[in-house]
């Protein structure tokens, strides 16, 4: 029997009278790089937000790490690191004050042994007193995955994670999100719009398509079970074309 | 409390770089001063006029010694009092407002609502915050207000003056959390943040400025510049005989003063401060044993805006703001 991080049963949510999650159902076993793939507005976002508690479902129910994202949100929140798409701080704290405030947030009253860890892991040693507002996009996002691992969560969420990153900041993303998972066993899932990145990255991907998901299988059969296409973005558009018709 | 005493530290630090929290603090700390700086050198002009006329008489063989002019310096704080009474509830509106709007516009709340903290530790955080920064507002005004008496009008003060100082300045710490509070509770719960502050202001505008001057405006004593009673040569006890007659009326204006909470603050400021006749140099268990009912309306009217802030700032209403 597999360990499942992620599992949902017929999860939906609706905004007013918008149905944004049609009864999605999904597992996403311990250890995996899971990728949820989508056009803009087929409720990927949505899905991240009602997994990580944002977002209270309108049915169904999800369980993270676990616990119920309903009834026991506390520990769903206690399992979890999250990554906001655009992540955002306060640009007039530092980086250590910035990391310190949401490592006590998470529950670790003496943080800055573990922040110190965090730093290295993320190549930002030295810059423990530069103010946020000065950093790049690409560091940004790099703070972003800080203050999400620092309580060590068995699960992360990436909401759109390379957004707005130049090729090199991509790369420096992509290479820290395969570590986290080869090195430190987190599951990880992540939203995102680059098909090449999944490749890369992911070992079990799923297609969302208004609010349905319509495909979920692991990298390598997805690819094998279309052995006419040359690439995962054939494969995508031929799964959303299907649909369609 | 953990959470809670976190999340108020972030508050404070934020604040203590924030250029805006800075010039809206320094703007008020120089308009107070110079109102009690300009009394205070008012103050000692008078005195020093006073000891030199004395000093005269003396040198001119004269024994007598006129009757010393009535001056308190604790008057000289009136200025003071009602700066925080009106721009004082208007910045910490805007410091309300700010602490929970940032946190929207800056693109933090994602990540705050997506920690283990607890049900109230997000809110209390907020209000604990900015109750210690206008603890420590209040704090250096009243320094640099009890040092302009000192140093510039040369005034005396006693213990029990301090002690009074210290009583106004609870008093105005209390009645600027009630503000901040209040502007926390309404921004969480408007839709739009814009609306959490228009609304914030119209309360403002209808406690510290509208209410307050209707009750002024239908005060008959100030119908004339100087006081009615006064302009007409009018003594105390058949003034009291006068007003007898319009007891209702009297009732009615005092009951729209007392629905603004700010009427309460400068009653009470203004009475252990000795601004009022009534209660200038009265032992201070007797203003208090006058004043009590004031001070429990504004004790109760803050802890209601404290609680209110805290209740709907609630987990749902800040979600909202995301979706």
């Amino acid at each position: 029997m597999k360990n499942l991080a992620i599992a949902t049963g017929n999860l939906s949510k609706s905004y007013g009278s918008k149905l944004a999650l049609d009864a999605l159902s999904l597992e996403v076993a311990a250890g995996e790089v899971f990728g949820l793939l989508g056009h803009n507005g087929a409720g990927k976002t949505t899905t991240v937000n009602v997994l990580t508690t944002l977002l209270e479902p309108t049915h169904g129910n999800a369980e993270v790490a676990g616990h119920s994202v309903t009834a026991d949100a506390m520990a769903v929140r206690r399992a979890i690191g999250y990554l906001p798409e655009n992540v955002q701080f306060y640009d007039s704290l530092t980086l250590m004050e910035n990391l310190r405030f949401f490592a006590q947030l998470s529950g670790l009253s003496r943080p800055d042994q573990r922040i110190g860890d965090v730093l290295r892991i993320l190549d930002f040693e030295g810059q423990e007193r530069q103010r946020l507002g000065s950093f790049s996009k690409g560091m940004r996002q790099r703070v972003g995955i800080a203050q999400a691992i620092l309580h060590s969560p068995s699960v992360l969420f990436l909401d759109e994670p390379t957004s707005g990153l130049d090729p090199e900041g991509v790369r420096t993303l992509r290479e820290t999100i395969v570590r986290l998972n080869s090195e430190f066993g987190m599951t990880i899932f992540m939203n995102t719009h680059l098909l090449s990145e999944v490749t890369k990255t992911c070992t079990s991907i799923g297609i969302l398509r208004g609010g349905k998901l319509v495909h979920q299988d692991t990298l390598a059969q997805t690819l094998a079970d279309f052995p006419g296409e040359d690439s995962l973005e054939q494969i995508y558009f031929q799964l959303e074309s299907e649909q369609v018709s | 409390m953990n959470s809670t005493w976190t999340i108020a530290q972030k508050e404070l630090l934020d604040l203590r770089r924030d250029r805006l929290f800075g010039i809206l603090i320094i703007f008020l700390a120089v308009a107070t001063l110079i109102s009690v700086g300009v009394a205070a050198a008012s103050f000692r002009t008078e005195l020093d006029a006073y000891n030199l006329y004395v000093q005269q008489l003396s040198a001119s063989g004269s024994a007598t010694v006129p009757a010393a002019p009535l001056l308190f310096p604790l008057q000289l704080l009136r200025g003071g009092v009602e700066y925080l009474e009106i721009l004082g509830a208007l910045f910490a509106i805007v410091l309300g407002y700010g602490t929970v709007a940032k946190e929207k516009y800056r693109g933090t709340l994602q990540l705050l609502l997506s920690r283990p903290v607890g049900r109230f530790a997000i809110p209390a955080g907020k209000v604990l915050g900015l109750a210690v920064v206008w603890l420590v507002v209040v704090a250096l005004l009243t320094v640099m207000t009890t040092a302009a008496i000192l140093v510039i009008g040369n005034a005396p003060l006693q213990g029990i003056d301090i002690a009074r100082i210290l009583i106004a300045a609870l008093i105005a710490w209390v009645y600027l959390v009630f503000w901040s509070s209040l502007a926390i509770g309404v921004t969480a719960l408007s839709h739009r943040l814009s609306t959490g502050l228009i609304v914030s202001i119209v309360v403002w505008l209808a406690f510290v400025l509208i209410i307050p001057q209707i009750g002024d405006t239908m005060d008959p004593d100030n119908q004339v510049p100087g006081g009615l009673f006064a302009t007409l040569n009018i003594l105390k006890a058949d003034e009291l005989k006068v007003l007898a007659n319009f007891a209702g009326f009297d009732g009615i204006r005092n009951g729209i003063e007392v629905s603004s909470v700010t009427k309460h603050f400068e009653r009470l400021s203004f009475a252990f401060l000795g601004v009022k006749d009534k209660y200038n140099q009265l032992p201070i268990g007797l203003v208090w044993l006058d004043m009590w009912g004031y001070a429990i309306t504004l004790a109760a009217a803050t802890l209601a805006s404290v609680t209110f802030a805290v209740g709907v700032t609630s987990r749902r209403n800040l979600q909202r703001k995301i979706s």
